[in-house]
C-alpha cells in the first residue's frame, strides 16, 4: 500500500529531472553546436596551412604572416577600412539629419515617414545592388541620360566599375540600417525635456545641440557600428558594381573559399576581418562610456 | 509642441528628400524598365512601347522557376523552424536561471551581430569538418541560424509583456502546463508570432551572403539572380525584380501595420 506511491514518485521525479536536463541540453546545446563550434572551428582552421592542396593540421602563424608580408592583402585591407569609414561617416551624417526630420514631425505622420525609409531595408538585397547598377552602369540610365541630353558625348567611365560606384552603392544600400537606431534613440527622449528647454528660452537650434543630439548619441554610435560592420564585410556589392576595381577585403576572403580554395588563409583573413569589426564595436562602446563618466 | 525652426527644418527636409530619392530611384527604375525596355538605335537611347514580354519570358524560364521553388521551400521550413526554436529559447530565458539564459542569449544573437561573411564561412568550415555535404539542409540551417535572433527578439518582448499573472491564474485553476501554453500563452502572443514568422520568411527569402557560402549546387532565387547578373543583362531580371519588390513590400507593410496596431493597443 505504501510502497507503490513512493516508487511512482521516484520514477516521476527521475522523469522530471530528465526533462530539465533535456531542456538545458536543447537550449544551450543547439547554440553551442550551430554557433559556437562553427566560430571556434574557423578560428582553429586559420592556424593550419595548405600544402599541395592538402590541409596540414599543425599550429602555425604562417597565414597571419602572409597577411602582413605577401601580395596586396594589407593595402587592400587598409583601403577597405578607409572606404567603410567614409561610407559610415556620410551615412551617419545623412541618417542623423533624416532621423531628426522624422523626430520633428507630429507622431501621426512619423510612423509613415519612418516606414517609407525602412521599406527598402526589407527589399531584396541582390535586387538593390542590381538596381543601382542599372542606374550607375556604363550603359546605365545616368550615363545614357546625360548623353541623350548632350551633356556628355562619352560614357563616364568613373560611374561603374570604380571606387566611387562602390561607395555610392554601399551608401544607398546601408542607409536604412543607420536611420533606424538613431531614430529609436531620439524617440526615447521625453517630450518635456524639450518643452522645458524652450520655456527656459533656448532656441530650437540650442535644444537640438544640447539636448537632442547628446541624448541621441548611443543611437548614432549604434548606427555607425552597424554601417561599418555591414559595409566592411560586404563582398557582393563591390563585385557587382566594382568589377576588377572593386577588390575589397571581403572579396579577398570570399575568393579564398571559391577559386583560390585556400581555406586556412581565408579563415585567417576572416579572423582579421572579425577582429576589425569587434574593434569597431569596442571603440564605439568606449566613447559612450567615457561620456557617461564625464 | 515642437519649436518652429524653418531654416533647420527645410535643411533636414531637403536631406530626407535626397535620401528617399537615393533609396527609391533605383527600385523605380527597375520597375519601369520591366515594362518599357531600353532600345538603342545607332547608339541613341530610347524606350520600347509598353510590353509584358519580359514577364512572359520569366514564366518560361525554368531555371528561375526552380530557384523560386527552392527559395519558397527554404523560407517556409526555415521560418517555421525559427519560430519553434525562438519560442523555446524565449521560454528558457524567462524561466531558467539568469546565467544560463544570458549564456544562451549571447550565443543566439551572435550570428546576427557578426558580419554575414563570418557566419557563412564558419558554418561552411564546420560542415566540412564533419563531412556534411552542402545542399538544401545546409542552406536551411544557415538561414535558421541567421533568422532565430530576429524572431527570438520579437517573441521575447511579447512574452515579457505578458507577465506571470495569467500563467499563474491558469495553473491555479487546474490547467496543466501544456493546456496553459496552448490555451493561454500562445493565443496572447499571436500578433508577435505572426509578425515574427513573416519577418523570418522575408529575411530568408532574401538571404544572399550566407547562402553563397553554404549553398553548394543548390540555388535559391538570390543566388540565381546573382549568377545571372554576373553573366550580363537578361530582360527577365527586371520583371522578376519587380515581382519580388512587390511581394516583399507587401510583407513589410503588413508587419509594419501589425506592429503599429499592437503598439496602439499596448499604450
Amino acid at each position: 500500500m505504501s510502497a507503490a506511491p513512493t516508487r511512482s514518485d521516484t520514477s516521476s521525479c527521475r522523469r522530471a529531472r530528465a526533462l530539465v536536463a533535456l531542456r538545458h541540453a536543447l537550449n544551450l546545446g543547439l547554440p553551442i553546436l550551430f554557433v559556437l563550434i562553427p566560430i571556434l572551428s574557423f578560428v582553429l582552421v586559420s592556424f593550419w596551412t595548405l600544402q599541395d592542396g592538402q590541409i596540414v593540421r599543425t599550429f602555425t602563424l604562417a597565414n597571419y604572416r602572409s597577411f602582413f608580408t605577401e601580395g596586396s592583402y594589407l593595402p587592400v585591407y587598409l583601403s577597405t577600412v578607409w572606404l567603410s569609414l567614409q561610407v559610415t561617416f556620410v551615412n551617419v551624417t545623412l541618417a542623423t539629419a533624416i532621423a531628426l526630420f522624422i523626430f520633428r514631425r507630429t507622431p501621426r505622420v512619423r510612423f509613415f515617414i519612418l516606414m517609407s525609409f525602412m521599406l527598402p531595408l526589407f527589399m531584396s538585397y541582390i535586387i538593390k545592388v542590381y538596381a543601382i547598377r542599372t542606374i550607375l552602369g556604363q550603359r546605365g540610365l545616368l550615363n545614357e541620360g546625360l548623353m541623350a541630353l548632350g551633356l556628355i558625348d562619352q560614357p563616364i567611365e568613373v560611374l561603374l566599375f570604380s571606387r566611387t560606384a562602390i561607395f555610392v552603392a554601399l551608401a544607398v544600400i546601408y542607409l536604412p540600417y543607420a536611420i533606424l537606431p538613431i531614430y529609436l534613440a531620439l524617440d526615447r527622449i521625453p517630450a518635456n525635456y524639450l518643452a522645458a528647454s524652450a520655456d527656459l528660452g533656448a532656441s530650437a537650434l540650442q535644444g537640438l545641440r544640447h539636448i537632442v543630439l547628446p541624448l541621441g548619441r548611443p543611437g548614432i554610435a549604434a548606427g555607425a557600428v552597424f554601417t561599418f560592420i555591414l559595409t566592411f564585410g560586404d563582398f557582393v556589392t563591390p563585385q557587382m558594381v566594382g568589377g576588377t576595381q572593386g577588390f575589397t577585403f571581403g572579396r579577398i576572403v570570399f575568393s579564398q573559399f571559391g577559386l583560390a580554395l585556400n581555406w586556412p588563409l581565408g579563415s585567417a583573413l576572416a579572423v582579421i576581418l572579425l577582429a576589425t569589426t569587434l574593434l569597431a564595436v569596442a571603440l564605439a562602446g568606449l566613447t559612450l562610456r567615457r561620456e557617461h563618466v564625464r | 509642441m515642437k519649436q518652429k525652426a524653418p531654416f533647420i527644418d527645410s535643411l533636414l527636409g531637403f536631406t530626407a528628400v535626397v535620401g528617399l530619392v537615393a533609396l527609391y530611384a533605383p527600385l523605380i527604375a527597375v520597375v519601369v524598365l520591366s515594362f518599357f525596355q531600353i532600345t538603342r538605335l545607332r547608339g541613341v537611347i530610347g524606350f520600347a512601347p509598353f510590353s509584358l514580354e519580359p514577364y512572359a519570358a520569366l514564366v518560361a524560364n525554368h531555371e528561375i522557376l526552380s530557384a523560386l521553388a527552392t527559395s519558397l521551400t527554404v523560407a517556409t521550413i526555415a521560418s517555421l523552424a525559427s519560430l519553434v526554436l525562438a519560442l523555446m529559447f524565449a521560454f528558457y530565458f524567462v524561466t531558467a536561471r539568469r546565467g544560463f539564459g544570458l549564456l544562451m542569449q549571447v550565443m543566439v544573437f551572435l550570428p546576427f551581430l557578426l558580419p554575414p561573411i563570418i557566419t557563412g564561412l564558419a558554418l561552411l568550415i564546420a560542415f566540412r569538418e564533419i563531412d556534411f555535404s552542402r545542399g538544401l539542409a545546409t542552406v536551411i540551417i544557415g538561414h535558421v541560424v541567421f533568422i532565430v535572433p530576429v524572431v527570438y527578439r520579437t517573441v521575447l518582448v511579447r512574452l515579457q509583456l505578458l507577465g506571470r499573472s495569467l500563467t499563474e491564474a491558469s495553473l491555479d485553476l487546474g490547467a496543466s502546463q501544456t493546456q496553459t501554453l496552448v490555451h493561454v500563452i500562445l493565443p496572447q502572443m499571436r500578433p508577435a508570432l505572426i509578425s515574427g514568422l513573416l519577418l523570418a520568411f522575408a529575411i530568408s527569402f532574401d538571404e544572399t551572403l550566407i547562402t553563397l557560402f553554404v549553398a553548394g549546387s543548390e540555388t535559391t532565387l538570390p543566388i540565381r539572380l546573382w549568377a545571372m547578373m554576373r553573366v550580363g543583362f537578361v530582360p527577365e531580371i527586371n520583371a522578376l525584380a519587380t515581382l519580388i519588390l512587390l511581394f516583399t513590400a507587401a510583407i513589410t507593410v503588413a508587419i509594419g501595420l501589425m506592429q503599429r496596431s499592437q503598439g496602439e493597443r499596448a499604450s
